[in-house]
C-alpha cells in the first residue's frame, strides 16, 4: 500500500489585522507551507476518523457520510480547515478537528495522504437512472454545461484548485449537498451557488445522477465491494 | 363533544375525569380530585391554568410542538428550524434543564464535572430561534389538535412525541405501584431522571465495603454498553480508593449483550477480583426492606444496590391509547420509515419511545432526528425525503485517571427479506485507551454544540 511520498503544499490564508489606528483593514498575507507527508503516521491519525467514518473511509450509501477514500488531498485539508474554523457548519465533527484533539498541520496532511490513497467502494451508491433513459442524457448535458468546467468533464475535480471529485461519490450525499447549498443550509464559494441557484432540484438530480454513473479508473477501486482495510484488522 | 369550540372550563373539568373528550386522557390531577358538582360549579384556582391557553405568542407559521427536551427533540427542534424557517417550534420539558446521561458514567468518576453535562433549555431555545415551555404535558386531543399541560393549552399542526422511556418495574416482579416507587427512590438505575444519577454518584462515593449490586436489563434497554460500562467505571473507583467492595453484576441476558469480547476482558483483566458477572440471572423479585433480590434460582443479598429495570415506552403514548397491544414495550403504531402514526401525518414519534427496533441512545436520537425534521418540513412545504439510517455511535468507559474509552458505531439498513430494519455496518474500537477517552469527550461535546449552541 505503501506509494511514494507526496509532496504537496497548501495555502494558509493568514488575515494580519494591523493595530494601527489610521488603518481600518489590512490586505491579506498569504503563507505557503509546505509538509511532507508521513502516511504511517496518517493511519495512526485515522484511527480515531474511523469510529465514524469506517476504516474504509467509504461512506454509507444513503449519503449521511461521504465517500473521503480517494478524494483529493487539498479538498480534504480544506474541509477539515473550514470545519475546524467554523466555516463549514459541522457541529458534531468540529471537536475532533481542532489542534488540541487530532494535531497540527502535519497531523492533517499525513491524515489526508492517507485517505486519498485508499482504495474507493466500487459500489456507492448511484442515481435512480440508467444510461439511455432521457434523465440520464438530460443529466449529461447539464452537467457538461454547468458543472464540468470546475469538476471536469468526467468528475475527475482538481486537486490544485480543491474542486472536488465527483466522481465514485455517493448520489445520495451529492444530491443532499447541493439541496443544502441551494436552500442555504451549507455554505459554498460564489460559483457553486451560482450553479445550484441557477439549476432546480430536479435538474440537479439529473447532473448529479449523471455524474454518479461516471465510471471510477479501475485502480482506484477495492477489488470487491466487501474488501476490509487490513490496517484496522 | 363535537364541537370543541364550545369546550368550557367546566365542561372540560368534568370530562376530564371521565375521558369523555376524544384523545384527552384522563389528567392525573384531575383524577384524584371530586368530580366537580354542577351546582358549586367553580373550577379549583389550582386547575384553571390546565385550561388558559399557554403563554406564548400568536404563531407566524405552521406551530410544531415537541414533547420532550431529550436529544430527540432537542435535535428535532433545532433541525425543524433549520429545514423549514417558517415553523413555529415549541419545545417542552417538565424539567428546568438539560443534563446529559451519556457521559454520565465518567461523571461518576469524576472524569468530567458537571458543567460538561448540564445545559440550559434557554441556550438551546436562543441559539436555534425557537420556544422553551417548562411544563408537563398532560395528554393531548388529536382531532382538535391540542395539547393539554400544565402551563395551559397549546394548539399544533404537528405534534413531535419524544418522551422517552419509563421504567418497567412490573417486568422484575415489582407489581405494587407503592413498591415500585420505594424501590424507585432507594436503589434507581440512573436512566431515567437526573437525582437519580446524583443519588448513585453519592452512594458510590460513600461505600465502604460489601456488595454493590447492579443489573442489566433485558429487552431493547435505553443505551446497550452502559450498564457494563458502570461496572466498570465503579470497579476502578473502588479499586483507585481501596474500598473492599464487591460488584455482583446480574445480567438478565444470557450473555453481554455488546462488545462482549472487549467486557469480558475488562472483568477479566482489569477488575477480576471485584467484578462478578452472572448472565442469564432473570430478576423475578426484588426485597427492598431486606435487601435482596431473587432471581428464578437463586437470591443474592446486596449491601447497595442500582436497579435497572426493563423499559418501556412513555405512558403518554399508552394514556392517549396509541400504543400498539402486541408492543412488548408499549410502543405505538407507527410508518417505520416517515416516523408519524399510522393514520396521522400530523403526529411523529421519535427518541426512545420511537418503535423501531434501533439502539436507543443519544446518537441515535440526535441522527434520526435530522432526517425526521425533514420528513416533517417535507410534508408542510411538499418536499420528497428519502429514507436514511440513523447512527448508533457508542463509546464507553472503561479505566479512569487518565479516562480510557471504547467505541461502537452501528449503521442500520431495512431487510426487504423479513421487512425488518437490521444491522448494516458495526465497526468496534475495542482497545480502550487514552485516544478513545479523548474522542469520547469529543463526541459529546459536538453534539452538545449542536444541540445547544450553533
Amino acid at each position: 500500500m505503501f506509494r511514494h511520498p507526496r509532496r504537496f503544499r497548501f495555502l494558509a490564508g493568514l488575515f494580519a489585522l494591523v493595530l494601527c489606528p489610521r488603518l481600518y483593514a489590512a490586505d491579506p498575507v498569504r503563507m505557503v507551507l509546505e509538509f511532507q507527508p508521513d502516511r504511517d503516521n496518517g493511519r495512526q491519525v485515522y484511527a480515531t476518523c474511523a469510529r465514524c467514518h469506517l476504516p474504509e473511509a467509504w461512506g454509507n450509501h444513503d449519503g449521511t457520510y461521504p465517500q473521503l477514500a480517494g478524494q483529493h488531498v487539498n479538498v480534504l485539508l480544506k474541509q477539515l480547515l473550514d470545519i475546524r474554523t467554523g466555516k463549514r457548519r459541522n457541529p458534531s465533527m468540529r471537536p475532533f478537528v481542532q489542534e488540541r484533539t487530532v494535531g497540527g498541520y502535519q497531523n492533517l496532511v499525513d491524515v489526508v495522504s492517507y485517505i486519498t490513497d485508499l482504495p474507493m467502494d466500487p459500489a456507492h451508491n448511484r442515481g435512480p437512472w440508467p444510461e439511455a433513459t432521457p434523465e440520464y442524457a438530460k443529466g449529461k448535458t447539464l452537467y457538461l454545461d454547468n458543472c464540468s468546467g470546475c469538476h471536469g468533464a468526467s468528475g475527475e475535480g482538481n486537486n490544485e484548485k480543491s474542486y472536488p471529485r465527483l466522481q465514485g461519490q455517493h448520489y445520495s450525499y451529492t444530491y443532499r449537498q447541493a439541496i443544502a447549498a441551494k436552500r442555504g443550509l451549507r455554505k459554498v464559494n460564489l460559483g457553486m451557488l451560482a450553479v445550484v441557484n441557477r439549476l432546480s432540484e430536479e435538474e440537479l438530480k439529473f447532473a448529479l445522477n449523471y455524474v454518479s454513473r461516471i465510471p471510477v479508473p479501475k485502480k482506484d477501486l477495492a477489488p470487491n465491494p466487501g474488501w476490509r482495510n487490513p490496517d484496522f484488522k | 363533544m363535537t364541537d370543541k369550540s364550545k369546550l368550557s372550563r367546566r365542561r372540560f373539568l368534568q370530562a376530564a375525569g371521565s375521558t369523555l373528550v376524544a384523545g384527552v386522557p384522563a389528567l392525573a390531577v384531575a383524577q384524584h380530585e371530586p368530580a366537580p358538582d354542577e351546582s358549586t360549579a367553580q373550577t379549583p384556582p389550582s386547575l384553571a391554568r390546565l385550561l388558559r391557553k399557554a403563554d406564548l405568542p400568536a404563531p407566524k407559521g405552521p406551530r410544531v410542538v415537541i414533547v420532550g427536551g431529550g436529544w430527540s427533540g432537542l435535535s428535532m427542534a433545532k433541525y425543524l428550524k433549520l429545514q423549514n424557517p417558517a415553523f413555529d417550534v415549541v419545545l417542552i420539558d417538565r424539567q428546568p434543564a438539560f443534563l446529559s446521561f451519556p457521559l454520565s458514567n465518567a461523571w461518576l468518576a469524576d472524569q468530567v464535572d458537571l458543567e460538561f453535562l448540564s445545559h440550559s433549555f434557554f441556550e438551546a431555545a436562543r441559539h436555534h430561534d425557537y420556544r422553551f415551555l417548562q411544563a408537563t404535558v398532560l395528554g393531548f386531543d388529536r382531532e382538535a389538535r391540542k395539547v393539554y399541560s400544565d402551563a395551559g393549552i397549546l394548539d399544533y399542526d404537528y405534534l413531535v412525541l419524544a418522551p422517552g422511556i419509563e421504567y418497567d418495574y412490573a417486568r422484575i416482579g415489582v407489581e405494587d405501584p407503592v413498591e415500585q416507587q420505594t424501590l424507585y427512590h432507594r436503589y434507581p438505575g440512573g436512566f431515567y431522571s437526573s437525582s437519580e444519577l446524583l443519588t448513585i454518584k453519592r452512594k458510590i462515593h460513600e461505600f465502604k465495603r460489601g456488595t454493590f449490586l447492579l443489573n442489566v436489563p433485558n429487552g431493547d434497554y435505553r443505551c446497550s454498553a452502559a450498564p457494563y460500562e458502570r461496572a466498570c467505571v465503579m470497579a476502578a473507583m473502588f479499586k483507585k480508593h481501596n474500598v473492599r467492595a464487591k460488584i455482583l453484576l446480574l445480567d438478565m441476558n444470557s450473555d453481554i449483550t455488546i462488545m462482549k469480547d472487549a467486557f469480558s476482558r475488562a472483568f477479566h483483566d482489569l477488575y477480576a477480583d471485584i467484578i462478578d458477572y452472572l448472565p442469564s440471572s432473570m430478576i423475578s423479585n426484588v426485597d427492598v426492606a431486606g435487601r435482596s433480590v431473587e432471581t428464578e434460582f437463586d437470591e443474592y443479598s446486596f449491601d447497595d444496590a442500582i436497579i435497572y429495570p426493563p423499559i418501556r415506552a412513555s405512558r403518554l403514548l399508552e394514556e392517549a391509547g396509541i400504543v400498539n397491544p402486541s408492543s412488548p414495550q408499549k410502543t405505538a403504531d407507527t410508518d417505520p420509515f416517515r416516523y408519524n402514526l399510522v393514520g396521522d401525518e400530523h403526529v411523529y414519534i421519535t427518541g426512545d419511545s420511537r418503535s423501531q427496533p434501533f439502539s436507543k441512545g443519544g446518537h441515535t436520537a440526535n441522527s434520526e432526528a435530522q432526517y425526521v425534521a425533514e420528513v416533517i418540513a417535507g410534508h408542510a412545504l411538499g418536499r420528497e425525503v428519502v429514507w436514511r439510517s440513523p447512527q448508533t455511535m457508542c463509546f464507553s468507559t472503561m479505566d479512569i485517571d487518565p479516562l480510557r474509552a471504547m467505541s461502537h458505531i452501528t449503521y442500520y439498513r431495512y431487510d426487504e427479506a423479513s421487512k425488518d430494519f437490521a444491522f448494516d455496518r458495526i465497526h468496534s474500537v475495542d482497545n480502550w485507551d487514552v485516544t478513545g477517552g479523548q474522542a469520547s469527550l469529543a463526541w459529546a461535546e459536538g453534539l452538545f454544540q449542536d444541540m445547544f449552541y450553533e
